[in-house]
């Protein structure tokens, strides 16, 4: 376990910089500031740029310092529209390489830290890569799956040079383990028996609209179950029939579907007389998820789907493959897209956070719209049975059904709900009754928020949003969630995880204009070489955060109040999803001097980290 | 000041009055002057439209009155929207940058949008059958963000496919995924 899975959940106390409501500008240096200053940070050279209380500040090439430090020399280059420029270029003060340097992100508070997670897509440690030749049919490293391969018959393998006794007798070995299906090679169907459970399937729909009624006898008080011979000969005919029908209909949709990968590309081929076949470029996948149903977890089925960019009907689901085969084309799939051949073996991974059941629960619970309709709720209970009142019921219903959907469903969704980095992505788990695995690969996080609604920001808590690009329509509402609830400083990190080389609360954020038609007053924006981000909502807190490699656009917009006032308000478009970010009310100068500065920022990122195809063998520019 | 603004050469120093000026020496450049007659033409089917129906409909259920207090709103609505298309004109304009395109309109609400042309999926012209007779064209540039909503309205036809085919080839050599 190197995650902090095995540690407390960290119930960070309020929040070393606890952001001050009115949307002041976070200290730029000192040790309160959450993400660095720590005691634990091994290296505090003076090359670091946030290490503790510093002196007077002799480090005019800090570009991150903050708006108006106390030391505003005319050397520094924050200190007004006319100080002297900082240089650009690659040494941002997160380090050169985009990717967080040991300890620089821990909690605020001065606990040990846990064990470093690297960013994903950043791999020094190297299990992950082009596979060694072994013996056996799959290629093997440290930690494999699979044991070598034995031969299946005749007497058991006798290593030389070791003791045969752990070997049990001929005939007792626990079955080998068969060898993973290899997607890359050859064409293949899914799981037989899909063929089977489409059957029945039909079958349920026959019995429901057609067989049931069949069942049934008009007698002289309407209709009953009167089981007469001919009755059950009739129902058996049409019966067998149908069920004849719905075998073959099975059978047809399961040899109907056929995939293989041919080059960069997932072909998949439907159709038996007419052919309809889809070919799908690697490098174009989203995210895959492998989803497994109530009903397919009895027969140890899974469906994976591939999520593309482009609209609601471009994602291609496999339904149903066996659980292992859907592991396996999961890992191939990925690896295949990340350009490492297709029996690379699955690529590690390391537990980022549990969210365990109480805080989940706690967290959905302690909203003010969710209390709010609870106590409604109880009100109208209450009037219910004190007072007779019928008419009470047009309440309670309301109040009970939104309940339902703002506890109890988000927490049978997102229980056990469990992140993990690995070099192909970031993996979540979660689900009651229907368990998902969702990987987006490195690169196709495209926005992220962190909300914290009025409660939870006492307890130091928050929740991920997260904008991928696959995500359309209804399965959008259903896979943009990156953390339900956790503490702060875990999401924060995992922001860092997603946008390598930054933290959100090291990013110093500017008030928005005081002459804003708005009482929010957590209104800020700020920006470094990697993020964007926007800081909004009074009761419910959302901090926004776009990288800049990912922004497709930048817009600038007045409305006619706004006009009246001077302002206006700068978006950073992200494609469509939950977290789209805007910063509000800025002065008009001001304003359109972000949108040049931010597409700029962009243009520089998105040359140097732009493409996220092939990302395992791609050469990192920064190397 | 703000951060942002100052590792900006020159950002320093942008004043207000210049925020939906294209920047960096350039001017904007303009649309044809036939799109406001465009618009006008448009309003005043509509407007003959509207009027003439809902006096009709306000005249047989018995209001005169109604039926010319009808028509004098739709007339004063033609002839609010006759001077504010003629201000929607001056307020379009865009600009081909080196490595982006900027793009401004509005009247009341204004906006500016930088697209960067390596994250331009496709541009598409498009022209219906008023503004082929008078010879104008759509440019709109499609990102993969649905906000983006960058459109050009009222290009001279020819000059619109010469910008739809400059922004492609641009688009294309800076091209790059999600």
């Amino acid at each position: 376990m190197t995650g902090p899975q095995g540690q407390p959940p960290n119930p960070q106390p309020p929040n070393g910089t606890p952001q001050p409501p009115n949307g002041d500008v976070q200290p730029p240096q000192g040790d309160p500031q959450p993400p660095n200053g720590n005691a634990h940070v091994p290296h505090s050279g003076p090359q670091h740029p946030h290490n503790g209380p510093q002196p007077p500040h002799s480090a005019p090439q800090h570009p991150h310092s903050g708006p108006q430090p106390p030391h505003s020399g005319p050397q520094h280059p924050h200190s007004g529209p006319q100080g002297a420029l900082p240089p650009r270029g690659p040494q941002g003060p997160y380090g050169t390489q985009g990717v967080p340097q040991q300890g620089q992100f821990a909690p605020p508070d001065g606990r040990p830290r846990p064990t470093f997670i690297p960013a994903y897509g950043a791999q020094p440690q190297m299990p992950y890569g082009p596979p060694r030749p072994g013996f056996g049919a799959p290629p093997m490293y440290p930690g494999a799956m699979y044991p070598p391969q034995r031969p299946p018959y005749g007497p058991p393998h006798v290593y030389p040079g070791r003791p045969p006794f752990p070997m049990p007798p001929y005939g007792y070995a626990p079955p080998p383990p068969p060898p993973p299906v290899r997607f890359s090679v050859g064409t293949h169907r899914l799981h037989w028996a899909t063929a089977p459970l489409r059957a029945f399937v039909i079958m349920v729909i026959y019995f429901v609209l057609l067989g049931f009624p069949l069942l049934m006898t008009r007698t002289r008080s309407g209709a009953g179950l009167e089981l007469s011979p001919e009755v059950l000969l009739r129902f058996l005919i049409l019966s067998i029939v149908a069920g004849v029908a719905a075998v073959a209909a099975g059978l047809w949709g399961w040899l109907a579907l056929r995939f293989w990968v041919e080059g960069d590309d997932l072909v998949v081929q439907n159709g038996l007389l007419r052919r309809r076949v889809r070919r799908i470029p690697l490098s174009r996948i989203q995210a895959i998820d492998v989803v497994r149903p109530l009903v397919t977890r009895v027969f140890s089925l899974a469906e994976v789907r591939v999520e593309l960019a482009g609209g609601e009907h471009s994602e291609i689901a496999f339904r149903y493959l066996g659980r292992r085969a859907a592991q396996d084309l999961r890992a191939e799939l990925l690896a295949l897209a990340a350009g490492l051949p297709g029996h690379t073996p699955e690529a590690p991974e390391r537990p980022v956070y549990r969210v365990p059941f109480g805080t989940l629960l706690a967290g959905l619970m302690l909203r003010l719209p969710v209390i709010g309709t609870f106590l409604l709720f109880i009100f109208s209970l209450v009037f219910l049975i004190a007072f007779q009142e019928a008419a009470m019921f047009a309440v309670a219903l309301p109040a009970l059904l939104g309940l339902i959907r703002a506890v109890i469903a988000p927490m049978v969704m997102y229980a056990n709900f469990t992140v993990a980095v690995s070099p192909d992505g970031i993996r979540l788990r979660y689900g009651l009754l229907e368990t998902r695995m969702q990987t987006v690969p490195p690169g196709r996080v495209q926005a992220v928020g962190v909300v914290e609604p009025s409660i939870w920001r006492g307890l130091g808590w928050a929740r991920l949003d997260v904008t991928v690009a696959g995500y359309a329509g209804e399965r959008q509402a259903l896979s943009s969630t990156l953390l339900p609830a956790a503490p702060r400083a875990v999401a924060v990190q995992l922001v860092s995880l997603v946008f390598p080389g930054t933290s959100v609360d090291a990013v110093p954020l500017l008030p928005a204009s005081a002459r804003g038609m708005t009482v929010d007053r957590a209104d800020g924006a700020g920006t470094d070489n990697v993020i964007f981000v926007a800081r909004h909502g009074w009761l419910c807190r959302r901090t926004d955060v776009i990288a800049h490699a990912r922004a497709q656009s930048v817009r600038l917009t007045v409305n006619p109040v706004q006009r009246l006032l001077k302002l206006a308000t700068v978006h950073v478009d992200a494609p469509p999803g939950l977290v789209q970010v805007a910063a509000a009310d800025r002065e008009l100068g001001e304003a359109r001097a972000i949108v040049e500065s931010t597409a700029q920022r962009a243009r520089s990122a998105r040359a140097t980290s732009g493409d996220t195809t092939h990302w395992a063998t791609r050469r990192t520019p920064a190397s | 000041m703000y951060p942002v603004a100052e590792q900006q050469e020159g950002a320093g120093g942008y004043p207000a009055a210049d925020a939906f000026e294209p920047g960096g020496g350039l001017g904007w450049s303009r649309i044809s002057p036939r799109y406001p007659w465009h618009r006008r033409i448009v309003a005043l089917l509509r407007a003959v439209a509207a009027g003439a129906v809902g006096a009709f409909l306000l005249w047989r259920g018995g209001g005169t009155v109604a039926a010319v207090v009808w028509v004098a709103a739709v007339l004063t609505v033609l002839v609010a929207s006759w001077v504010v298309v003629e201000f929607a004109y001056h307020a379009h304009g865009y600009a081909e940058r080196e490595d982006d395109l900027i793009v401004t309109s509005g009247v009341f609400s204004r906006r500016l949008v930088v697209v960067p042309y390596g994250r331009m999926q496709f541009v598409d012209v498009s022209a219906g059958l008023l503004d082929r007779w008078m010879g104008i064209a759509t440019v709109r540039l499609h990102t993969a963000a649905a906000a983006t909503d960058a459109e050009i309205p009222g290009l001279p036809a020819a000059e619109a496919a010469l910008l739809r085919d400059r922004l492609a080839r641009k688009g294309e050599e800076r091209s790059m995924g999600l």
